[in-house]
């Protein structure tokens, strides 16, 4: 991007009386649609998905457990190791050995996972399991876990901050229920839908 | 400082222009009636600076793409695709940022804090509303660094001249005809006000407009439409990090458009680089000691008081100030955390009598075009104040 500039000096910015009266007549024309009633579930249900898959970042903390520091939907799945301040991606072959050895740590009652007693961090295996793509690389063992109620309560705990977690569910959750939903049309809509439409609080763009 | 009081503009005028944010949920006013006082040299020296830091963040843009640090910059991997694909091609044009700045008052140098580049706002303020003041407190409208309507109304004609001069504008428009529509989420007055304030400007200089919350735009292989109408351009007052990580789907089907040249997005996706405070490490790396830069690195400063924050952290949140014996001076919470922290090296903001830190704001649209303050405590915060500026 090659960016030339008006050279023009602070003292000839004398052009700005113009528009005011332009500005003041006719910007009334703008007015707040926040009122009008209008029914807010309007094209937040079409919102449908092709995302099948996960991208998660997993953070080795300094007592040697795992969190997961974010993750969200993708076409497929990708798991990034951060250890030791270097990042890298963990291979199909990995986290295949990874979720075997966790689904016998399962089936003989030892997964933190699914131990309502379980103590302390969880290990690399927990920690994938316990993320919104446990739900993908560990399908094979989805039975074992996915009914289990200490799961959830378990994974919650798992995710570096509060708000990763939420953040996770609610796209996970979309693209769950939109893949369910038929689409007659090619058209989608209804991102970043559902917020109601009648506050009027500050805005928290612009830092 | 020189603070000088004016007569305010009652709040019912403010609504009527549609300026519904004039009050703090503390009920306290928003605008301060206490406008700073600088000299004409102070006010050409920011225009100066914010120049030159353009110039270098477009550098520095380069030297990301070039040597892929779009992980350093902490940019969502979805997004790195449209990224290059809208530094490509100029028809991706910048429509407007805004540096933060320290300095530049009081005899004390300009220092970059951040450029948000992306969804700016306080535009309608710095813009509108002090120089509304200005002209209500008779002052000469002259006195004012503040050409931001006109700028923003330049830009949006090279959206379609480019690089080759406005005055063709009309004539290359009549056989194009292309429409932009504007959008901001649902529940904010403030952003849908700033949507709609760059929806009059573009809609005064000659173009096809219309408005509509994002939840109802539609988006198709063809590209994104409006009750079946195309727009050939696109203007989203959403974070592009919230789209790469709240909407991945949409940063799919955004950067097929882009690719496939159906859609012009406003601001384009490469701001997200400029947006990124990890930037500010980039910059410090290819101008090292620049009179304009503070030291930033990745990892912590040694034996330096600095300021900590999230590349995209936003409004003073998740930002803590560590003196350089390591014990912390003040931080604040958030919901940021999660994203790459830098760490800064500090300055202090120029202070009033009372006490109140005071931080520029200065607009960029194709060049340094309009000053504004914001004045609040030792990290500024979404309680923070306006404040206007006179030029002597």
């Amino acid at each position: 991007m090659e960016k030339k500039y008006f050279l023009k000096k602070v003292s000839d910015y004398a052009i700005v009386g113009g528009m005011g009266a332009i500005l003041i007549t006719s910007f009334t024309g703008c007015e707040d649609k926040n009122s009008n009633g209008q029914n807010s579930q309007n094209g937040t249900i079409n919102a449908a998905s092709q995302k099948q898959g996960a991208f998660v970042i997993v953070e080795k903390t300094d007592n040697g457990d795992y969190k997961i520091v974010d993750e969200f939907p993708s076409t497929s799945t990708t798991i990034v190791l951060r250890e030791n301040g270097k990042e890298r991606i963990l291979s199909k072959q990995e986290i295949d050995t990874l979720v075997a050895q966790e689904s016998a740590k399962i089936d003989n009652g030892t997964s933190n996972l699914t131990n309502p007693t379980g103590m302390g961090g969880m290990s690399l295996g927990e920690t994938l399991l316990a993320s919104a793509a446990g739900a993908i690389i560990g399908s094979y063992i989805g039975n074992k876990l996915f009914n289990n109620q200490n799961y959830q309560s378990q994974r919650r705990t798992n995710y570096k901050s509060p708000s990763t977690y939420s953040k996770s569910v609610n796209s996970f959750n979309k693209a769950k229920s939109s893949s369910t939903s038929k689409t007659s049309s090619s058209k989608k809509s209804g991102f970043f839908g559902g917020s109601s439409r009648t506050s009027s609080s500050k805005s928290f763009f612009g830092g | 400082m020189k603070l000088q009081k004016l007569n305010k503009l009652n709040n019912k005028y403010l609504e009527s222009i549609g300026f519904n944010w004039h009050t703090d949920i503390d009920n306290t006013s928003y605008i301060s009636d206490e406008f700073i006082t600088l000299t004409e040299l102070e006010a050409e020296s920011f225009y100066d600076a914010t120049n030159e830091l353009y110039d270098m963040y477009c550098t520095a843009v380069q030297h990301v793409i070039d040597n892929n640090l779009f992980h350093d910059l902490n940019i969502p991997f979805n997004l790195v695709e449209i990224i290059k694909e809208s530094w490509e091609n100029d028809v991706h044009w910048h429509l407007y940022g805004r540096f933060d700045l320290a300095g530049g008052i009081d005899d004390k140098p300009i220092k970059l804090i951040e450029f948000n580049a992306d969804t700016p706002t306080a535009l309608f303020e710095t813009a509108i509303i002090q120089w509304a003041m200005l002209k209500f407190n008779n002052y000469d409208e002259t006195k004012q660094f503040n050409s931001i309507y006109e700028a923003i109304g330049d830009n949006f004609k090279r959206l379609i001249t480019l690089n080759s001069g406005i005055e063709d504008f009309q004539k290359h428009y009549e056989k194009l005809n292309w429409k932009i529509l504007f959008s901001s989420i649902a529940g904010s007055s403030e952003e849908e006000h700033t949507t709609k304030l760059l929806q009059h400007i573009a809609s005064e200089i000659g173009f096809k407009t219309e408005f509509s919350y994002v939840e109802d735009v539609e988006f198709s292989d063809d590209g994104i439409s409006l009750n079946n109408e195309l727009y050939e351009f696109w203007f989203k007052l959403v974070p592009w990090e919230d789209i790469g990580i709240q909407e991945g789907e949409l940063a799919v089907i955004l950067t097929e458009l882009i690719s496939n040249k159906k859609t012009i997005i406003l601001n384009p996706a490469y701001t997200l680089l400029f947006q990124s405070k990890g930037m500010m490490k980039v910059l410090w790396d290819l101008f090292p000691n620049h009179p304009l830069l503070l030291e930033t690195s990745f990892e912590p400063l040694k034996n330096k008081k600095q300021v900590e924050k999230m590349c995209f952290g936003r409004e003073g949140a998740n930002i803590a100030i560590v003196n350089s014996d390591n014990s912390l001076e003040i931080k604040t919470e958030g919901n940021y955390d999660n994203f790459k922290p830098i760490y800064q090296e500090y300055v202090e903001f120029p202070q009033d009598e009372n006490g109140n830190y005071y931080q520029a704001g200065v607009f960029y649209s194709y060049e340094a075009c309009g000053l504004g303050f914001r004045k609040g405590g030792q990290i500024l915060d979404n309680m923070s104040k306006f404040v206007g500026h006179i030029v002597e």
